[in-house]
């Protein structure tokens, strides 16, 4: 809506103070965004933030609640939902690995061999079953909220699927990384028809956050 | 046990049911002021006729079912492919072009818990056995006219090529993969990945720059100019000087004031060949509709014919028209009539042949008859019998003889002389 603020999903947790360095950078006013408190809705003069849980941006997008955000690619990646993924703002960098407990290849190998499946606990089911299923490896995939790198360590499964900064949380729990599934970042993106029908603001935003991406 | 509807599917009542008949005719209205011609076609298909046109994209969308012989069946995820499917196999003989449309509900299969609907109604057109710049604005006019038509008092329609998009891919000339990788990008709206791919080893790169150029470039006429100078000379000069030529019998037409040409709209059916279209309203975060040119569509199904079309989804337009308070004028009772059964009776034909609205009413008192009429929303109410009626909000007499014309007729502002 032309007449009104452009408005912004903004992921609170990891991306959450990226993003408001990078708005600050870009030379958008971010009034109380920096300290929202309890606020949800945050107004400036020409954007109206809404701070919402990461892993429900997509759908915010997706349906029109909100005309802009930043997400993580990997967050994207899950929902597949109909999106537009403008920029890539470099920051919130990580990697979806597949790791396994130390020591525990060969029996994972052998299990394979004798049940014909991997047990893999994940937070990311439609990425994982979309790894797996492209090397035809056959897995029996379990959704956990949080904490996956406990599920091997406790036999719940043989291997996990989840994303790693660093990779020491993975190592301080005895796992080891078997491979490398994505790359993950921080990405602009977009609804659908804010991009077409509103191309100036969205586009201008965009600019405006690239250009200020690329000097961070 | 309460009774409930599936997931994704549900009860229209009166008011929203009402409301949505006006619009309906008001869009059919305009179908036919196009000489378009309704058609039906039957809820299932076979699944291997959809999967022929529409490849494996169509298994994550369609219903299916298997019926008692074995066959696996559809419920149609979409009206373009059954036109097809009909064309091919019905209007072989005909020769000329032909107008369709079709006013129907689809079918698609989702996962549950996104608050997605499973049902949608569709209003389209489908213009068959014509190409050139002359059926590309005809369509889009239509679309143009129809939003109008339904009382949108804010809307855009985009309409872009997918021409040029292929020429590029085409003159980078880097592999069938990398093709497939750039149009899966297309198609998820996923510039970043564009973006990358467009830096590809073995991707020339004008080219490359080309590609990023286009998908950004939008606006009016000089928008059509601009990606000439971005991507002309990679062979799409013929697709683009079409676009323009649209444009101006787009003009002539008075609808190009709605209308934005837009190289980014990707939309994400394989078979369009050329034109694309789409619908857009304010404040709505998906499209009211869309549909382009599919001029290979019907050589799949063994009677090569070009083709474009576009649906609207009547949703969506419901939703619009509800965001910009447009009123739907949905005539409601004209006369609510009580008194002697039999006088009555007669009273409420004699109404009734003259076009009015009429509830009979078992009350002959004529405040539990007021009570009524106020309760029921009616505009007279009369004893039957009596010579006067009584106009409802403020008791004023009206002669019945003669009849005036039914008052929600009256009242109801004039769309196009349809009505429901």
């Amino acid at each position: 809506m032309s007449d009104s603020r452009l408005r912004m999903a903004v992921p609170k947790g990891a991306l959450f103070d990226g993003t408001v360095a990078l708005l600050a950078q870009a030379g958008i006013d971010v009034g109380a965004l920096a300290e929202p408190g309890r606020q949800l809705i945050i107004d400036t003069a020409e954007m109206r933030f809404i701070i919402c849980k990461p892993t429900d941006i997509p759908a915010y997008i997706a349906y029109g609640a909100a005309d802009v955000a930043v997400s993580g690619a990997d967050v994207l990646a899950e929902a597949a939902l109909d999106v537009v993924e403008l920029l890539d703002l470099g920051f919130g960098r990580c990697r979806f690995v597949v790791a396994e407990r130390e020591g525990a290849a060969e029996e994972v190998a052998r299990s394979y061999s004798r049940l014909g499946v991997i047990r893999v606990a994940t937070k990311y089911p439609r990425i994982a079953e979309a790894y797996f299923a492209s090397r035809g490896v056959q897995v029996e995939l379990m959704k956990l909220h949080g904490n996956i790198e406990l599920a091997p360590l406790v036999g719940l499964a043989d291997q996990v699927v989840d994303i790693t900064a660093t990779g020491t949380t993975l190592r301080e729990n005895g796992l080891r990384i078997v491979d490398e599934v994505m790359d993950s970042s921080a990405r602009f993106i977009a609804n659908p028809v804010s991009m077409r029908i509103d191309a100036q603001r969205v586009t201008g935003l965009a600019e405006r956050l690239g250009r200020a991406a690329a000097q961070a | 046990m309460r009774p409930v509807t599936p997931r994704g599917f549900r009860d229209v009542l009166f008011e929203e049911a009402a409301e949505r008949r006006v619009v309906t005719a008001a869009v059919a209205e305009v179908f036919g002021r196009y000489a378009y011609r309704f058609v039906e076609t039957p809820a299932v298909e076979e699944y291997a006729t959809l999967e022929a046109a529409l490849g494996a994209s169509v298994s994550g969308a369609a219903f299916r079912l298997v019926d008692l012989d074995g066959s696996l069946l559809a419920l149609r995820p979409e009206m373009t492919l059954p036109i097809a499917r009909l064309a091919a196999s019905r209007l072989g003989g005909e020769s000329g072009p032909q107008r369709l449309c079709y006013s129907a509900d689809v079918y698609r299969e989702h996962a549950s818990l996104r608050g997605e609907s499973r049902q949608f109604a569709q209003l389209g057109v489908e213009l068959l056995g014509a190409n050139g710049p002359a059926s590309d604005a005809e369509v889009v006019a239509v679309l143009v006219d129809a939003l109008r038509a339904a009382g949108l008092a804010d809307f855009t329609v985009g309409v872009g090529t997918v021409a040029v998009l292929r020429a590029l891919i085409d003159a980078a000339a880097a592999g069938a993969e990398w093709a497939d990788a750039l149009m899966a990008a297309a198609h998820a709206r996923n510039l970043v990945a564009f973006d990358v791919l467009s830096v590809a080893p073995g991707v020339p790169e004008a080219v490359g720059s080309a590609l990023r150029r286009v998908v950004r470039i939008a606006g009016g006429r000089e928008a059509i100019d601009a990606c000439r100078e971005a991507a002309g000379s990679a062979g799409c000069a013929g697709a683009l000087d079409a676009l323009e030529a649209a444009w101006d019998l787009l003009e002539a037409a008075g609808v190009a004031e709605r209308v934005r040409v837009d190289f980014g709209i990707l939309r994400s059916f394989d078979y369009y060949t050329g034109l694309i279209v789409e619908a857009y309203a304010p404040g709505l975060g998906l499209p009211l509709g869309g549909g382009g040119r599919y001029d290979d569509l019907l050589a799949a199904f063994g009677a090569p014919m070009p083709a474009a079309g576009f649906a609207l989804s009547l949703e969506r337009v419901m939703i619009a028209l509800a965001a910009q308070g447009v009123e739907v004028p949905v005539r409601g009772l004209d006369a609510l009539v009580g008194g002697d059964p039999l006088e009555c009776a007669r009273e409420c034909a004699r109404l009734r042949a003259s076009g009015w609205r009429v509830q009979a009413s078992a009350a002959s008192d004529p405040n539990v008859l007021r009570d009524e009429a106020q309760a029921a929303g009616a505009s007279y109410r009369l004893v039957a019998g009596a010579c006067v009626m009584l106009r409802v909000f403020d008791g004023m007499t009206v002669t019945r003889d003669p009849l005036p014309t039914p008052p929600t007729l009256a009242s109801s502002p004039a769309k196009g002389g349809c009505d429901v």
